[in-house]
């Protein structure tokens, strides 16, 4: 696909503001989403993407700000951004006691979705994600995954523009999960836009574009490799037959960014210039873990978003004192 | 507008659905009434009849046998003992054998027979203060009724004619009612009181649920309207309430004989905005309550007390403190079981009740209004 010069934005948001009480949710927000994107929402819990969805939904008001789908506000136009919304939140939000086809129809029906398009748009839908054999159970007898499955069909009935997926694989199992994100590159593929919260590295990296939310604000915005990219040092794995032994003794050493477990291995973050073996092995050694190797690795996004959940965290104590 | 029409309807089907797979909800909307009119009807009985009593005589003279004979012949009493001391009427008291002690003092037939005047004591347990007061009316009416007697016997025994001696005689009529038969002042009362439960109960859980699944933010973002999700939630349970309103009227008629004397058609239009305004408190409720718990609770107080209370069903209105008969007019069961007693009892119609047509039609449509804003001030959170 061609990118045009400048291509039309999904989501233009200034300014936006929500609190709950004295807890600041989202705050003085700027975001930019291009049509077409699949657009990653990555950020510790509490960081405000639920917030954000819900008011690019137009289920929750902002306090201050602006924000537009295609064009259309959330607050002063919203029955012309309403149609253009797919909106999944966060937990299952169906009727337990309807079946599958009854839960689509119904949600269809409400909006709007004709007779001869919602059979054929369900039945479409119920096909390409597997769900076509188990129509007439009820939505509290189906697994996690086909719940979610469920949940993003409801969402697509009547053929919305922008998707808001809030964390929509949070609790699935890995198969289901790869089979989710199947179903939104086809979506990509389709030409609609997707903006999607997940607490799953390996799903930020199969976005387009992501960004880092923090504190009610937008961190770092790029490419997954752009936000990789942000990370000032090289990743490296410490091999030991201890990993947990050999990661406390790396979070004693000052030079070494942070330290985490990943999978058996250490992965430990490396700022200075010279290679990190012959410093780590032998402060590994003297305190007791003899095994030790270290090798590179390719920078991934867990660490990244490792790296940037902290240095946000320090700037904003620094800010506070 | 057929986009409107459309999504009600949606909503109207959605709602049956789940009442068809809620075996429970079933059961509470449709078994509930039927249940709760025949134990309500059965056991709140204000009849006062056979009131169990005892009697002392302690006298036993031909007088004091015949004076006792009236009790035994009238239904209002059942003599269940024949005593001969004080200590027995206050063991059956306490057993609750009796309710009633009629005593006669030794020396009554003596006194009689000497134009003097005998003396009958009469006591009345009190522990239950209706069936109390009327056990003493009886007793004091069948006191009249023998010195009435003896008058007359006194009179033969002179050969004087007492027709031409003027006496007042009260006759006592009673209307609408003529055997004070309770069931037929109670079950038009207890229609709206259970109306109002069903009703205001299964709507007041209603919003509160989509809110608990989550599916009210699923309907936040679709084009639905919230006048029109307040529609579409009271139709079902309208069409409900109508079955009700029919099988209670049915069972009242056919089982316990109560007349439908008056207009049909005003009942039905007073049954409907009655639906409307207490399914209208429902959603109230339901809007403005955090949690399902709390939704039912506070239905029930709001649904339950008042329509029983002060509705003019357990105690004329206009016998409770004035406080409260002000707050009366804060609950549509009033109007309603106005209406509902003029209609089945006094046979009127429309030019009889259609003050309280109007209030209940004006109830209605605040609450349903008032709901609508509330909800969606909540939804705007």
């Amino acid at each position: 696909m061609s990118t045009p010069i400048s291509p039309p934005l999904a989501v233009r948001a200034t300014g936006l503001g929500r609190s709950f009480g004295q807890t600041v949710a989202v705050a003085d927000l700027d975001l930019a989403v291009p049509a077409g994107a699949v657009f990653g929402l990555l950020g510790p819990d509490g960081a405000g993407k639920s917030t954000l969805i819900r008011m690019l939904a137009t289920v929750l008001t902002p306090d201050t700000g602006e924000a537009e789908i295609f064009g259309n506000s959330v607050t002063t136009d919203r029955a012309a951004a309403k149609p253009l919304i797919g909106y999944m939140s966060q937990r299952f939000s169906l009727y337990p006691d309807l079946t599958i086809a009854e839960n689509l129809e119904f949600f269809a029906r409400v909006r709007g979705v004709g007779r001869t398009e919602r059979a054929q748009r369900s039945k479409e839908l119920l096909e390409s994600m597997g769900l076509a054999e188990f129509s007439g159970r009820q939505a509290q007898h189906l697994s996690g995954g086909m719940k979610q499955k469920l949940m993003l069909a409801t969402t697509l009935m009547h053929s919305p523009d922008l998707l808001l997926l809030d964390e929509p694989t949070t609790g699935v199992d890995p198969v289901s999960r790869r089979e989710f994100w199947r179903i939104l590159a086809g979506l990509h593929h389709d030409g609609r836009t997707v903006i999607v919260a997940t607490p799953y590295m390996d799903e930020a990296e199969r976005c387009t574009q992501i960004a880092f939310v923090d504190r009610g604000r937008i961190q770092n915005q790029g490419t997954p490799t752009q936000i990789k990219a942000l990370v000032p040092g090289r990743l490296f794995e410490v091999l030991a037959a201890d990993p947990r032994a050999a990661l406390a003794a790396l979070r004693e050493l000052p030079e070494v960014a942070s330290p985490h477990l990943f999978g058996d291995v250490v992965r430990v973050l490396w700022r200075q210039p010279d290679e990190p073996e012959s410093r780590i092995v032998p402060a590994l050694a003297a305190a007791g873990v003899t095994d030790a190797q270290v090798r590179s690795t390719e920078m991934d996004m867990e660490s990244a978003f490792a790296f940037l959940a902290e240095s946000a965290a320090q700037s904003a104590e620094a800010g506070a004192v | 507008m057929r986009a409107t029409l459309d999504r009600i309807a949606a909503i109207v089907v959605k709602e049956f659905r789940h009442l068809g797979r809620d075996p429970r909800a079933l059961l509470a909307v449709v078994i509930t009434p039927v249940l709760q009119l025949l134990l309500f009807s059965y056991a709140i009985s204000f009849d006062v009849d056979h009131v169990p009593t005892i009697v002392v005589d302690l006298d036993q003279s031909t007088q004091s046998r015949e004076y006792l004979r009236q009790y035994q012949a009238s239904s209002f009493f059942t003599v269940v003992a024949e005593a001969k001391t004080m200590d027995a009427v206050d063991s059956a008291f306490d057993l609750n054998q009796a309710r009633l002690a009629i005593v006669i003092q030794a020396g009554f037939g003596q006194q009689l027979a000497s134009g003097g005047q005998g003396e009958v004591a009469v006591l009345v347990d009190g522990s239950e203060p209706t069936s109390a007061r009327i056990s003493q009316a009886y007793s004091v009416a069948a006191n009249q009724l023998y010195n009435q007697q003896l008058t007359q016997q006194w009179a033969d025994a002179q050969g004087l004619d007492l027709s031409s001696l003027g006496m007042l005689e009260p006759r006592v009529r009673t209307w609408y009612n003529p055997e004070r038969r309770s069931s037929d002042f109670l079950i038009p009362g207890l229609m709206v009181v259970i109306i109002a439960i069903v009703t205001v109960q299964q709507t007041a859980v209603t919003l509160v649920r989509e809110r608990d699944l989550g599916t009210e933010e699923q309907l936040e973002v679709s084009p639905l309207r919230k006048g029109e999700l307040m529609v579409a939630k009271l139709l079902p349970w309208t069409a409900i309430a109508f079955i009700d309103v029919a099988v209670i009227i049915g069972l009242g008629r056919w089982l316990f004989g109560v007349p439908l004397r008056g207009d049909l058609g005003a009942l039905a239009l007073g049954s409907a905005l009655f639906v409307f305004a207490a399914l209208g408190l429902g959603l109230l409720v339901s809007a403005v309550a955090p949690t399902l718990d709390t939704a039912n609770i506070l239905a029930l107080l709001i649904a339950f007390l008042p329509s029983f209370l002060l509705s003019g069903l357990a105690f004329a209105l206009d016998q409770i403190p004035v406080v409260l008969q002000w707050l009366s007019y804060a609950f549509p069961a009033r109007y309603m079981v106005t209406i509902s007693r003029i209609v089945f009892l006094k046979g009127g119609g429309f030019a009889d009740v259609w003050p309280e047509l109007v209030a209940l039609a004006a109830y209605a449509a605040a609450m349903i209004a008032i709901s609508t804003l509330l909800y969606g001030r909540r939804a705007a959170r």
